[in-house]
């Protein structure tokens, strides 16, 4: 998801853990998420993830619970009405449930994961959030994002040490706008090096399915921020990582180097493929060489030095009263998300 | 309408004294509400000769918040005394601090804070919010600590004292400190250092309670001392206590201790 540009305080990063984690728990196609709290809770949280998702046009229905845990719930505690939403959620014949727990549930000090222990026919899967007090939205899809390894098996996974499978995406960011264009520039890429992805960890997908996490040859990160998911499925399952996206035009190339390096391949041609495909992009933004321009990314994204570099490729000049162009947080992803980008830089220039 | 809240140490008697004391203003002709805010639900129990009253909290657990009345959870007592408990969650589960915020607010929406007299008898310590809930204001404007001379119930009523602090200092906030109620533990020197203790915050030592086996043998029989044994001294005693209570004007502020301050008036009293 991008952040909002407006004021620190207010960015949609730093909201609830529970959208976060609901983002990646929702795209499980034939799971079902139940979240332990308030009706209120997932009425806040599924109408901003259905909104975001209206904006892309792209809405589907959420296959969200609420325990509607209700003033007697609070004050003689809550995990019989969990226990009888999973009942309720059972009735729909999911392949698992996710649950996932608000402020209110731990201040009171329900023990979520013991129901959760219980046996209920399927996976039920606690995801650590405890809403605001758990942390924020990206603390919620991290550690949904480790949860939903459990689906998976344990140490070695249901692989048992086969690591037939792929390449697997993990942590897409499935409310970003340009989610399906970003994967598809990273499976180009792959292509590029006779490789492609297999697993989308979790996007749109089935939870038998996302038990291939334990066979993969390479988890991809979404971005660095999801540093320790990957760290912990290096351990749990032995899986290498590089730790993002490819972000700008180098970093697309050392995507590159770093994906033969962890397969075994040589990406030499690959690499020049790809740098002939920059030049020919930029060479289609000729006409902005020499303009003035003004950047102001976000601080502490890490879209500076992308836009530095951008900005340098193309000879524009950083000056003071330039033309203020945008710098999305997170940076576009690959060759192609710099041309998209340059699209919007020319647009602002010539506006 | 006076009404007073009475705290301390867990297992001090502050439900002994507070029964007591109402027991004492019923004797008064007064109209007398004693609430109970603690899970354990036996503060009225001597007064409703030994019956265990459906808690508000029942009545929430059932679901019958909404048409729960008032005969529903006030019951007549020794006295006249209308008798309240308001419950909460079994160990372990839930939150007992937020059951009784609910119980104000049912017995607000009832109208069943009325009466001359309404006597808080409130959990052994100000654990959160919720336990605060009878010294917010439109509730108790007089806390009264009932502590032995132990330590440990010291250190509790000085902590009480905190929160009183805490509370006077908002914005509105009108509960004071009414002063201290020894309850006597049975060690020596024990009277002079809860004395001691009342003036070291800022307050003043309101009735001292003497051992005696009248206590135990009129809750054995359910019952206050005030009815078992009404031409004991201890009911002479308890009937002190509310006179003193009732025409208290001594509202303040306290100041409480540090830990080294605490244990050092204790070591103060402590005999040779």
């Amino acid at each position: 998801m991008s952040s909002n540009p407006l004021p620190w305080s207010t960015s949609r990063l730093e909201g609830c853990t529970l959208t976060g984690a609901l983002s990646v728990t929702a795209e499980v196609t034939d799971g079902v998420t139940v979240v332990h709290g308030p009706a209120g809770c997932v009425q806040h949280n599924a109408s901003l993830i259905h909104a975001t998702l209206l904006d892309r046009d792209t809405p589907h229905l959420l296959r969200i619970l609420s325990s509607d845990l209700d003033e007697a719930g609070v004050i003689f505690g809550g995990e019989g009405a969990l226990a009888s939403c999973l009942g309720e959620a059972l009735a729909g014949d999911p392949s698992a449930v996710f649950v996932l727990s608000t402020c209110i549930v731990q201040a009171i000090g329900d023990d979520v994961g013991a129901v959760c222990r219980r046996e209920w026919g399927v996976p039920v899967i606690p995801v650590p959030t405890s809403g605001f007090l758990g942390g924020g939205f990206q603390d919620g899809m991290a550690g949904a994002l480790v949860a939903l390894g459990d689906l998976a098996g344990g140490e070695g996974g249901s692989g048992g040490g086969d690591r037939g499978g792929g390449i697997t995406l993990v942590g897409e960011k499935n409310l970003e706008h340009d989610v399906e264009e970003n994967f598809a520039e990273v499976t180009r890429l792959l292509a590029l090096l006779g490789e492609r992805p297999g697993l989308r960890f979790v996007r749109g997908s089935r939870a038998a399915a996302l038990a291939g996490l334990s066979r993969g040859r390479l988890n991809i990160l979404r971005e660095p921020d999801l540093g320790p998911v990957g760290e912990a499925f290096a351990a749990r399952f032995g899986t290498p990582y590089l730790d993002s996206f490819p972000v700008g035009l180098s970093g697309s190339l050392r995507f590159l180097g770093e994906v033969a390096g962890v397969l075994g391949l040589d990406p030499s041609d690959a690499l020049e493929e790809e740098r002939g495909r920059q030049v020919d992009a930029l060479a289609d933004f000729g006409d902005l060489r020499g303009e003035r321009i003004a950047l102001s990314p976000p601080p502490g994204s890490g879209a500076a030095p992308f836009a530095a570099e951008v900005a340098a490729s193309l000879g524009l000049r950083i000056a003071d009263g330039g033309t203020p162009l945008p710098c999305p947080s997170p940076p576009p992803v690959g060759t192609a998300g710099v041309v998209r980008l340059l699209h919007r830089w020319r647009r602002a220039i010539r506006a | 309408m006076k009404q007073i809240a009475l705290y301390g140490k867990g297992g001090i008697g502050k439900s002994t004294t507070a029964a007591n004391l109402s027991a004492a203003l019923a004797e008064r002709g007064l109209s007398v509400l004693q609430i109970g805010c603690d899970p354990k639900r036996d503060s009225t129990r001597m007064l409703m000769h030994g019956s265990w009253i459906p808690t508000v909290l029942d009545q929430v657990r059932e679901g019958r918040e909404a048409a729960i009345t008032t005969d529903q959870v006030v019951y007549r007592g020794f006295g006249g005394i209308r008798c309240v408990e308001s419950g909460g969650p079994e160990p372990g589960v839930g939150c007992a601090g937020r059951g009784i915020i609910a119980t104000f607010q049912l017995l607000e929406r009832l109208g069943s804070l009325s009466g001359d007299v309404i006597v808080y008898d409130v959990l052994g310590d100000v654990v959160c919010g919720g336990f605060a809930m009878p010294m917010r204001e439109g509730y108790a404007r007089e806390v009264y600590l009932v502590t032995s001379g132990e330590l440990m119930s010291l250190y509790a009523a000085n902590n009480i004292c905190k929160a009183i602090a805490r509370l006077a200092g908002r914005v509105g906030g009108r509960c004071r400190l009414a002063g201290v109620i020894g309850n006597a533990a049975g060690q020596a020197g024990e009277e002079p250092l809860v004395r001691a203790f009342a003036d070291r915050i800022g307050s003043r030592l309101v009735t001292f309670i003497p051992r005696d086996p009248v206590v135990q043998r009129a809750e054995i029989n359910r019952m206050t001392v005030i009815e078992y044994a009404p031409d004991s001294p201890q009911a002479g005693v308890y009937r002190a206590l509310a006179g003193s209570i009732l025409e208290n004007r001594d509202l303040v502020v306290p100041t409480p201790l540090s830990m080294d301050e605490l244990e050092s008036l204790a070591l103060e009293y402590l005999p040779a």
